[in-house]
């Protein structure tokens, strides 16, 4: 009966023990081995297991990378993108794109979690979105497609009882990818009352931590989607050898025109027929009521806010506009996109953010914008002339003083603030 | 609290693997202790149904399994009395499939609300109650007891999603210990199902599921606007959905039988090859196999003798006909009652109609119809392509594409 049972489970017992063996090994041990080819991918790879992941964003960060936080807007390139001009230009920074469609600042937010020692007294830039701070907040199905547990498990390592980590352990509760691990949801209990995690709790975080730390150390550099980094370099071709201001103005205006003639918005001939085309006639009005004014997105916001503050980052914020055309279509309200941007601007500068890029007066501008919501050509043009001085060029360094009233939900639901 | 569902991660494996340490060494030395075996099993019902489920999910089935328990005993006591009265018999079947009918057709007329008595199972549940009652009417479940009855019920391998198992056959295994060779044997098989469930699941359905058909939908929808909305996307993802659903649930039932014979209970299989079906009667009989003949058995069988009984139709053909209607009509309103699967199951009726007229005039004119390996295998590729646009019907996605914004 033993040999028997021995030749049913032995291999079972085997993988087991070799699988538990290489997991349990500390993280160091295995070492993420970083290739410059592969940091070039993942910089502008967006894809959801590098944001998640750790290895591959501190390795690069560690070599030069910046972090540009943001959402969808990274996936436009044109020869004015950030990406691209650092790499043409051979710009002392090069940007490490953080986001993708459907990113949040709470996302963001457990983002930057496990590259604080990246950011502390760095620079970074950080795109802000109107088009996140709708009534409900963060899309949840959103949230999970980019939730990392490495990312929570190495939050709740290090979390202080501060109003900021208690208010994301509550925001994260309400999420369903908190539910994915009982042992750290009810540790999130705790942490959102104020309450110590209990020893067992802190015991399992630990291993948990180490043993997805070696899963990201394993496999974040396999099977990086290249795409992007072939789009880069095509792009990179249009823009002339020897920079020169005038010419790439003159370019993003050729560009500009010849690419968005099919339609009456300037927006891209390519995103315009890629589904907009034939809802065109059903959109008319259709954003009539919407407001981005009352958002849990504020507070949410506010977490990356008081993260920057703690590790005193000197971050660059990019407020863009909407396409005026779009919007006057669509029946987007102006004055509220006004009372947005007074408010975004009072968080921020009421806490010593002052190194903003306001273009939300711009939507008017040709080819500024891309498409609806994100910019392009003269956009993308307009911000690497903030960007550039900014990170190559000394900055003062910033005193942020945080106020958590930006996590009252009286914050969230404000609509009018007086500078 | 923890809180499952069933077979989802690793975790709950392990915990699985842990608890069944006891018994399985129990079984290797001929013992099997119900009550460890009890304790087991309200373990991990509680992991499925309690904690953060209990007031939605596990009250419900509670409250069920009492009604169920009341209603299989009672009738089995009348039975014993000798007495055999059919509308006793109708009146007993109607109320033990009520719970599931309330849930199935709560969400259609409550705007999708779910109904507050439903539970994870609640199905195969009542597929395994009234076939317990049909079976006690017919005579042929002699002993019925709640010993049996209720361990067969909450039997919790195979309590969310099948396979169907049948009383007699359970009782067979579960009064009874299998020979220390023949449960080494069962132990190498149920290990085997296990692993090459997590193929399925694990590693194929979450890639044709998780991975390439959001992107497939995506696409789809993006290309409406032509004949009936459809492009290549459509058509790819109609075997995407196919080889997710097949994948998932084969995966799914791959553990749970696996698991059983871990516990000595040699549960049927659902599964047998489905894609070599040479033909729509033949995909029956490997697809979904024990919800299939559990269809074939009590309903399917039942109408044609009662209509044949009743002379009810001249021609065999049409009383065939008509019940596959009626068999396939009620699979479809039992998956849920949406438009897609109630024409999903007549879809299936006509298909299943058609074949049969198919072999008819095959045979009739055999000399005519060349029979070989390539008609074979355009067979088996027909059948499979038949299938799988069943399958985009059943997806629900053409409601997706046809009358959403």
């Amino acid at each position: 009966m033993g040999k028997r049972l021995f030749q049913i489970f032995g291999p079972l017992i085997l993988a087991a023990a070799l699988v538990l063996g290489i997991f349990l090994l500390p993280g160091h041990l295995i070492g993420y081995t970083a290739n410059k080819k592969a940091q070039e991918q993942a910089a502008v790879s967006l894809s959801p297991s590098v944001l998640k992941g750790a290895g591959l964003k501190t390795a690069a960060l560690d070599d030069g990378y910046v972090p540009f936080f943001g959402s969808s807007e990274w996936s436009r390139f044109d020869p004015m993108h950030p990406s691209v001009m650092a790499k043409k230009y051979h710009r002392s920074y090069q940007p490490f794109l953080l986001g993708s469609r459907g990113t949040q600042s709470l996302t963001q937010f457990y983002v930057m979690q496990n590259i604080q020692p990246q950011l502390k007294n760095q620079k970074a830039v950080f795109v802000i979105s109107p088009q996140w701070f709708v009534k409900k907040g963060v899309d949840k199905a959103a949230f999970s497609a980019y939730y990392s547990q490495l990312q929570t498990t190495e939050w709740l390592n290090q979390y202080s009882n501060t109003k900021m980590d208690r208010y994301a352990a509550q925001r994260l509760m309400q999420m369903p990818s908190a539910k994915s691990d009982h042992i750290v949801y009810a540790a999130l209990e705790r942490v959102a009352k104020g309450q110590q995690m209990t020893p067992n709790q802190k015991r399992y975080l630990g291993l948990r931590q180490n043993f997805l730390k070696s899963e990201d150390n394993f496999f974040s550099g396999i099977n990086l989607p290249n795409g992007n980094l072939k789009k880069v370099d095509q792009q990179e071709k249009k823009l002339p050898a020897q920079y020169s201001f005038s010419k790439i103005n003159q370019l993003a205006t050729d560009l500009g025109k010849k690419e968005t003639d099919n339609n009456r918005f300037q927006i891209s001939n390519s995103f315009y027929n890629h589904g907009l085309k034939q809802e065109v006639k059903h959109l008319k009005g259709f954003q009539e009521n919407l407001s981005y004014l009352q958002s849990p997105e504020y507070s949410d916001f506010e977490l990356c806010l008081d993260q920057f503050a703690r590790l005193h980052t000197n971050v660059l914020f990019i407020i863009p506009p909407v396409n005026q055309k779009w919007a006057d279509y669509t029946g987007l309200s102006q004055s509220m996109l006004k009372q947005f941007d007074q408010k975004i601007r009072y968080q921020l500068q009421s806490q010593g953010f002052n190194n903003i890029v306001d273009l939300s007066d711009k939507g008017d501008v040709p080819y500024f914008m891309t498409d609806t919501i994100h910019l392009g050509w003269k956009g993308w043009l307009a911000v690497d002339q903030r960007v550039d001085p900014f990170l190559t060029k000394k900055q003062k360094t910033p005193t942020y003083h945080i106020n958590d009233d930006f996590y009252s939900n009286q914050w969230q639901q404000t609509t009018t603030v007086t500078n | 609290m923890l809180s499952f569902t069933p077979y989802e991660n690793p975790t709950y494996f392990v915990i699985l693997g842990i608890a069944l340490i006891p018994l399985v060494i129990g079984l290797l030395y001929g013992k099997r202790s119900h009550l460890y075996e009890t304790l087991v099993s309200l373990a991990f019902l509680l992991l499925t149904f309690g904690g953060p489920k209990w007031s939605t999910q596990g009250v419900a089935l509670v409250v069920y399994i009492i009604f169920e328990m009341l209603l299989t005993w009672g009738y089995s006591v009348y039975r014993k009395r000798g007495q055999n009265k059919g509308y006793i018999f109708y009146f007993a079947v109607i109320l033990a499939i009520l719970p599931l009918t309330i849930v199935k057709v709560t969400p259609a007329v409550d705007g999708g609300n779910n109904s507050l008595i439903g539970f994870l199972g609640i199905s195969y549940l009542t597929f395994r109650a009234v076939q317990t009652i049909m079976e006690i009417r017919d005579g042929t479940i002699k002993n019925f007891s709640l010993k049996i009855f209720i361990p067969f019920m909450l039997f919790f391998p195979t309590i969310s999603s099948g396979p169907i198992d049948r009383y007699r056959r359970f009782e067979g295994d579960f009064t009874t210990v299998p020979d220390q060779d023949k449960y080494l044997k069962m132990l190498g098989k149920g290990l085997h199902y296990i692993f090459l469930g997590f193929l399925y699941k694990f590693l194929l359905a979450y890639f044709f599921g998780t991975i390439l058909m959001p992107k497939l939908a995506h696409t789809a929808m993006i290309h409406r606007g032509g004949f009936l909305d459809l492009s290549w996307s459509v058509l790819g993802y109609m075997y995407c959905y196919s080889a997710d659903l097949f994948f998932d649930f084969a995966g799914y039932s791959l553990f749970a039988v696996g698991i059983s014979y871990f516990m000595g209970i040699e549960t049927p299989m659902n599964f047998n090859r489905p894609w070599q079906s040479k033909n729509i009667k033949d995909f029956w009989n490997r697809w979904h196999i024990t919800l299939s003949f559990w269809f074939r058995d009590f309903i399917f069988m039942r109408l044609v003798f009662w209509f044949m009984k009743h002379k009810t139709f001249k021609k065999p053909t049409t009383t065939s006909n008509v019940v596959y209607f009626i068999n396939m009509g009620i699979m479809g309103f039992w998956h849920g009652v949406t438009w897609f699967y109630i024409t999903y199951g007549l879809f299936h009726a006509a298909a299943l109609i058609i074949n049969d007229a198919w072999l008819r005039y095959k045979k009739k004119h055999q000399d005519s119809i060349p029979h070989n390996k390539f008609t074979e295998y355009f067979a088996i590729f027909f059948t499979a392509n038949v299938v799988c646009f069943s399958f985009l019907i059943f997806s629900g996605f053409l409601n997706t594409l046809w009358f959403t914004k």
